[in-house]
């Protein structure tokens, strides 16, 4: 058991990307689009993994940077007539720094307050694309914009690449001092100020950084589909990819990746249940969090209790 | 003493007050800490002890008066700046991060973003980030043998005894590298075996030339540590001088005991 987590924790996130590699040669097309988009939201999640898992700062507007990402995109392309390479490191830039942005009035509030925060600048983003139709063509969406790679397979490639390689980063951010840092400002703020820690800078480190993995993935979004309207970036997007980081342990990088992927397919393959889809759906997902809930606070009980007997 | 009083100077309190509302928890407070020495700060419960460390440490915002460490004004700055200049603190309450390791709670006394490796360059691990990375465990590692806990190196935090926890404290203070090591209560919830291991920790670390500051209750730990004590009481300070002065003054046994009926 212990053997095979060890395995587990080195090949993993190896195994998963060679998995993905393969999706293509097994799919049909409705299916591989469907895993294209877990994918897609994967490298959102792993922002989660670093805002939420490490730092703690809760947030329910992942969706509007997400469109903040792929609106960019989209107008650059069309408006400005940029080539995708540097609309994709457009639309990462300008997303970053609307993250950034929102950090700041983010970094006096917690919990509760926090989180109604980014819920308000989810709607003001979807209610500001929606009415600023010379620029996003408002309700009629955006379309006409080439995607990052000519075909839709090389898309995919360039993802889960892309997505390894971010992975990666995200793990070594968890195991440096920075990742420390972050943790130490989840857990108690004020110890870690005074340790030393520039609390400020390393929320706005961690607001930077999701931001700009929400806009790459915004970007991707935006290849796939090749057309975006504002009512797919609504608060319920970004509820889904809060339970995609949670269902992943939180700070777990491919346990995120794993569960962004799971609760992208889950619906589809639910498709059989017609009405009743999303009822079960939402049973499974309940189910899922009761086991994983249960267990990890025996753990933390089993640990605490070590403590006593010491 | 009078010839190193300005070249000697760690920190230096003028007029330190702190207000709460209508109540004054600190009161037009002097306090000098010389180079080298292990100063008490002592007082009945509630008498403003650890709200002063918290004004030190830049918690707090100061209301008046001025805090002066080095020579250099720091009230004002925020507390990682504060801790940059060389202060380190324990807490009343351990503080530490009980999911973490040992070696990791040690680790964050190096804080973030006082130079070293930036951001980019621990996404691409380079070559920077890889001795720094090395020097910092090398020096932590010392740390934790100084303490004494290498041989936890790799526990969570949380399943240590609370006699360690409290040292991996002060472990994680040391590897600031501080010339000021503010103490808050360490020997609060210590048996006496533990507390005879602080005070040869606390004589330990202060031989190596770090000065210590120590607010503490228990008077035994007081009068074998402290080379000067100063006595608070309603946020103001009502004595100082060396451990036997302080216990002959009557001013301070009626704080600590009340008036005597004679």
């Amino acid at each position: 058991m212990n053997n095979l987590r060890v395995f587990w924790n080195r090949y993993g996130l190896l195994i998963v990307a060679v998995l993905l590699l393969l999706v293509p040669q097994f799919t049909t097309q409705y299916e591989f689009y469907v895993v294209q988009r877990g994918v897609q939201n994967a490298m959102l999640v792993l922002g989660l993994v670093i805002l939420i898992g490490y730092t703690g700062l809760m947030t329910l507007g992942s969706a509007a940077l997400l469109a903040t990402g792929a609106y960019t995109y989209g107008i650059l392309l069309l408006r400005l007539g940029w080539p995708p390479l540097l609309g994709t490191i457009g639309a990462v830039l300008v997303t970053t720094l609307v993250g950034t942005l929102l950090g700041f009035p983010a970094f006096r509030l917690s919990g509760p307050f926090l989180v109604v925060t980014t819920v308000g600048f989810g709607e003001i983003v979807r209610i500001l694309i929606l009415n600023w139709e010379p620029l996003t063509r408002g309700p009629y969406g955006l379309s006409g914009f080439r995607a990052v790679m000519p075909t839709t397979r090389g898309v995919y490639y360039v993802m889960v690449v892309v997505l390894a390689l971010l992975a990666v980063v995200t793990e070594r951010i968890g195991r440096s001092r920075l990742g420390l840092a972050m943790k130490a400002v989840k857990e108690d703020e004020v110890a870690a100020e005074v340790m030393g820690v520039n609390v400020r800078r390393v929320k706005l480190i961690s607001n930077a950084l999701t931001a700009a993995l929400a806009g790459l993935s915004g970007v991707f979004l935006a290849s796939l589909t090749g057309y975006l309207n504002p009512d797919s970036f609504t608060a319920n997007e970004s509820t889904t990819y809060l339970l995609m980081v949670v269902m992943g342990g939180m700070s777990n990088v491919v346990g995120s990746v794993i569960s962004s992927l799971f609760v992208t397919v889950l619906p589809e393959v639910l498709r059989f249940l017609a009405e009743s889809r999303l009822l079960v759906y939402s049973l499974i997902l309940l189910v899922y969090l009761r086991i994983y809930h249960v267990r990890s606070s025996k753990a933390r009980a089993k640990s605490a209790g070590s403590r006593g007997r010491s | 003493m009078e010839m190193e009083k300005n070249s000697g100077v760690v920190l230096r309190t003028e007029g330190l007050t702190k207000r709460f509302g209508g109540l004054v928890a600190v009161n037009n407070l002097d306090l000098e800490v010389y180079e080298g020495q292990i100063c008490a700060l002592i007082g009945p419960n509630g008498s403003g002890k650890t709200t002063v460390l918290n004004l030190i440490t830049g918690i707090y915002p100061v209301d008046d008066g001025r805090i002066e460490f080095c020579g250099e004004q720091i009230n004002g700055l925020p507390s990682h700046a504060i801790c940059w200049r060389g202060i380190a603190r324990t807490f009343q309450n351990i503080r530490i991060l009980g999911s973490q390791t040992v070696f990791d709670n040690a680790l964050l006394g190096k804080g973030y973003g006082n130079g070293g490796a930036g951001v980019f360059q621990i996404m691409f691990d380079t070559a920077k980030h890889r001795r720094e990375r090395a020097a910092f465990a090398e020096e932590v590692d010392e740390v934790l043998k100084f303490v004494g806990l290498d041989d936890v190196r790799s526990e969570l935090a949380r399943n240590l005894p609370y006699g360690r926890q409290r040292i991996l404290e002060i472990a994680r203070a040391l590897v600031t590298r501080p010339k000021l090591l503010l103490l808050d209560e360490p020997a609060a919830g210590l048996n006496s075996a533990e507390i005879y291991t602080l005070m040869e920790l606390i004589k330990k670390i202060n031989a190596t030339g770090i000065s210590v500051f120590v607010i503490e209750h228990r008077m035994e730990l007081v009068g074998e540590l402290a080379d000067w004590v100063f006595v608070l009481n309603y946020g103001s300070k009502i004595a100082e001088g060396t451990f036997e002065e302080i216990k002959e003054n009557p001013a301070v046994i009626e704080a600590y005991l009340g008036k005597g009926r004679d």
